[in-house]
């Protein structure tokens, strides 16, 4: 890694005291030309790219930075509003969490494109291809031939090598933000980039470690301007790229570029772009442990899917089996196609633990009994997807002329919604089948009374529903059976019917910021959780389970058939970071993670927790029940420990690797 | 036949090859000052406070009306927190059996297997026979012993095992039976014999300073280790940590 470029972009941050404000109420002035809204975002992009001010760091060899800050409106607020009355409008009302076609456009170079497009994309092109050659003429000032030459053959033409192909790619990513689409997601990049970076190493124009050096250039590109693509929290850019899995061939993706990038995402240590590996029950354990030296890096990545699970998924819900096959992940999670898919996966969420407590309170003093209860849920369930299917009709957005040009076309307009809750609702259900059906021990008055006081009155119910009961994460199949039914009811609620796109509607296991939206006003639930305290991130057990170890957890999780709610949301397993400084740990992950693909999980996502979150956990342990530490001939979960256990161990973090 | 355990660790990283599952067996016929699982000491289960986090909301001291809280005079069924626990639990060995293979074919692919611990597995020979039988050409089955206890309990038992993790920690036998209570007269017998015996297994000594870790015992030990594989481990400086949780004192 060039130090003095990670010096100058990453910690003294230089180039964001660099850019400029842009305050003009573009929006009004637009308004009172009367423009319609594809000439409005055209008219803006045009003028962000004649305000965009090249500047290039004399050693970076990927140029392009935004040099302006945050991007005025478009529409009025009064046109805002306007819109919304009649409009589903979609978070932002930009397009977002899309995966554009890169690959065509770096070969066929914009002026070939340009031959049969719009005129919106016409004028498009023009403004990146006029900002791009000011690009050109301050490589020239600055005597930067390499950069030169680059920007004199791309964006126009197609890229010829390695490196101008990266820089395209750069430039059209550069060019998505600015025209205001979001969660801008990378794709199967190891694939796409392959040709260039094979012609070049077999022309010997690299070797390993200067084509390495390159792609970590490369990398820190997406953390030049990622401060002011912020999602619900920072970090939150949909900036998703796609390594290895399953070719439309049958055979397996990985290649010395997948390799390439798990090693500069090892070396940067930054948090773009979010490293996706694909697997699947042939991928061998060597590359299941490539995965694990990057986990012990401490930065979440890579999150795995199974190729198996989702494949088979989005063809049950009628992708075409060659887009199927080249799925890649969208901002978070979400199993998207990219260049053909205009999918909203993050339209919606189910909050299951709110719905299983309704039905509790409305059906339990019925005195029916437990196959009814499950049938009040189910229909329940069905209800609140009629509703939000009902309520989500006639979604608007933004034209994005530019993102249409890396769209062949729009395929697939299916929407997708999060299941939040599943292991709290699970166990909450699991709860009242076995103490209030089956062994009769709490009488639904009783269980009603302390839900009311949060528990107060009957601490020994909470211990009981808390600590003693079945769980999910405890490889229980009392509690596990009851997170199948959910996730089946789930998939057959929404199943045949279609969104006003003419798609279909997509179940899925992913809570996104609704572990904490939806649990922040309900009160206590009869799986022993207190009132406002937050569910499990996606398809993991609650906070406070106790977990006997990772194999138990990943058998909870991988019981149910997860094929039918494919819209993404992973089982999570945090580990101390200091498991993996033994060397033969990261084989002992890897065959683990292997372990989780063959039993069918969808989807999995490891940590390797830092100090920080050690210190939040001894503030808040019940948020931290899955995490993991060595202490010395022996591994434990951290809020099982003494304090002076606790203190040791982060005091012995402190000189971790 | 039903035996006391106290725990089951899953993903045990540093009881034997590949990805293990060990449990530990309740109760020790040696005292040893630098214990660091003192809730596997005595055989029969037994209250265990968490220290951390108590709400000191006094719950677990009202009477209760549960048959199986009375003999501890504490609550177990109310603690907020779930701190008041028992440790040990009577299993059948067919329970623990089914519990354990319940992943065994991670741990059959892993290379690894089952690891019997404790507390000392050799104070439940017949219980530790019944269950390694069970898991037998299931997993692999290593042991973690002290080596204390007959020859006919200890041949039997470590026979049935793929792989043994014997310790050595004194030579002298005064100072042995000064820091664990007990003599090592057995102990350097079994040894003696599970050197020639075939079963794969590794010495280890714990290296308690001043106490076990003097050139003096360890150059002792390394002769009658002799060529055969042997691990020194390091101190655990978090041992103290677990005393009052069992009520009991750390005497170091």
């Amino acid at each position: 890694m060039n130090q003095e470029l990670y010096q100058y972009y990453i910690i003294d941050r230089v180039h964001r005291g660099l850019r400029s404000d842009w305050k003009e109420d573009l929006a009004g002035a637009y308004s009172a030309l009367g423009l319609s809204p594809e000439e409005r975002m055209v008219r803006r992009f045009e003028a962000a790219c004649a305000k965009e001010t090249p500047v290039i760091h004399p050693l970076e060899q990927i140029a392009m930075r935004r040099t302006l800050r945050k991007l005025p409106d478009v529409l009025t607020e009064q046109e805002w509003a306007d819109v919304r009355k009649d409009h589903y409008v979609h978070e932002l009302g930009y397009v977002s969490n899309l995966s554009p076609d890169y690959e065509k456009t770096i070969a066929e170079g914009l002026l070939a494109r340009r031959e049969s497009v719009t005129s919106s994309q016409k004028r498009i092109i023009d403004a990146i291809i006029g900002l791009c050659d000011r690009y050109r003429d301050e490589a020239v000032r600055m005597g930067r031939d390499d950069l030169v030459s680059v920007f004199t053959q791309v964006p126009r033409y197609g890229a010829r090598n390695f490196r101008e192909a990266l820089q395209f790619f750069r430039i059209l990513h550069f060019a998505l933000w600015l025209e205001g689409d979001y969660h801008n997601t990378v794709g199967r990049f190891d694939q796409y980039m392959y040709p260039y970076f094979q012609k070049d190493m077999e022309a010997g124009l690299y070797t390993k470690e200067t084509a390495l050096e390159l792609v970590e250039d490369f990398f820190l590109s997406f953390n030049k301007d990622s401060d002011l693509y912020v999602g619900v929290q920072q970090g939150d850019n949909g900036q998703s790229m796609v390594l290895s899995g399953k070719l439309a061939d049958g055979s397996e993706g990985f290649n010395e570029l997948s390799e390439l990038c798990l090693l500069a995402s090892r070396n940067l240590k930054l948090i773009d772009p979010k490293i996706n590996l694909r697997v699947n029950k042939n991928t061998p354990l060597k590359l299941y442990e490539k995965g694990t030296e990057l986990t012990k890096v401490g930065l979440g990545f890579p999150q795995y899917s199974n190729d198996d699970i989702v494949i088979e998924g989005l063809t049950k819900l009628g992708y075409d089996y060659a887009d199927a096959v080249n799925y890649v992940v969208a901002a978070c999670w979400e199993f998207i196609i990219p260049g053909v898919g205009n999918d909203i996966a993050n339209i919606g969420a189910v909050n299951f633990p709110k719905l299983v407590d309704e039905v509790l309170r409305a059906y339990l003093p019925t005195g029916g009994d437990f196959a009814g209860l499950l049938q009040a849920v189910k229909a329940a369930i069905q209800t609140e997807c009629d509703r939000q299917t009902a309520t989500i009709q006639n979604v608007w957005f933004l034209p994005s002329p530019f993102m249409d040009l890396l769209r062949d076309a729009k395929k697939y307009n299916n929407f997708g919604l999060h299941g939040c809750g599943i292991a709290s609702a699970a166990d909450a259900l699991a709860a009242v089948k076995e103490y209030v059906f089956d062994k009769k021990a709490v009488t639904p008055e009783r269980l009603f009374a302390a839900l009311d006081t949060d528990w107060a009155n009957d601490p020994e119910l909470l211990h009981l529903l808390r600590y003693e009961a079945p769980k999910m994460g405890r490889n229980d199949d009392r509690a596990d059976n009851m997170g199948a039914f959910i996730l089946g009811t789930f998939a057959d609620a929404l199943d045949g019917k279609k969104n006003d796109l003419g798609g279909v509607w997509r179940a899925g296991t992913g809570t996104a910021m609704y572990y904490l939206w939806h649990a922040r006003d309900l009160g206590a639930t009869a799986d022993g959780r207190r009132a406002g305290e937050p569910f499990g991130t996606n398809f993991s057990p609650n906070l406070f389970t106790e977990i006997p170890g990772p194999l138990s957890d990943i058998q909870s999780f991988t019981k149910q058939d997860l094929s039918r709610t494919i819209n993404g949301g992973p089982l999570t397993l945090e580990f101390a970071a200091g498991i993996f400084n033994r060397p033969e740990s990261i084989g002992k992950v890897a065959m683990l993670i292997k372990h989780f693909v063959e039993r069918g999980g969808h989807q999995l996502q490891l940590n390797a927790v830092n100090l920080d979150a050690m210190k939040d956990a001894q503030k808040h342990p019940e948020r931290y029940q899955q995490l993991v530490v060595r202490i010395w001939g022996w591994s434990a979960y951290f809020v099982e420990l003494d304090r002076d256990f606790q203190n040791h161990v982060m005091a012995r973090q402190e000189y971790a690797v | 036949m039903t035996g006391i355990i106290f725990d089951v660790k899953e993903f045990a990283l540093n009881d034997g090859a590949g990805i293990r599952t060990t449990v530990f067996f309740k109760g020790c016929p040696l005292r040893c000052a630098w214990c660091h699982n003192p809730e596997g000491l005595d055989p029969k289960p037994e209250l265990y406070v968490k220290q951390n986090g108590c709400l000191e909301c006094g719950l677990c001291r009202r009477p209760c009306s549960h048959p199986e809280c009375q003999r501890f005079g504490r609550c177990l069924h109310v603690c907020p927190k779930n701190l008041v626990t028992v440790k040990g639990e009577e299993v059948a060995a067919a329970d623990l059996a089914a519990r354990l293979l319940r992943g065994s074919d991670l741990l059959r692919a892993s290379g690894g297997g089952v690891t019997l611990s404790g507390g000392e597995p050799l104070l439940q020979a017949d219980f530790a026979c019944e269950l390694l039988d069970l898991l037998n050409g299931k997993v692999h089955r290593a042991i973690e012993t002290s080596g204390y206890a007959t020859a006919e309990t200890f041949r039997k038992v470590v026979s049935r095992c793929e792989f043994v993790y014997m310790d050595l920690k004194l030579a002298d036998p005064e100072e042995h039976r000064k820091w664990t209570g007990v003599s090592n007269e057995k102990i350097l017998a079994n040894a003696a014999w599970l050197k020639q015996s075939g079963i794969p297994h590794t010495f280890r000594t714990p290296l308690i300073p001043n106490i076990v870790g003097t050139p003096e015992n360890l150059a002792a030990i390394a002769e009658i280790v002799g060529a055969d594989p042997w691990e020194q481990l390091p101190n655990n400086a978090l041992a103290p940590a677990k005393y009052k949780s069992v009520g009991r004192v750390w005497r170091l």
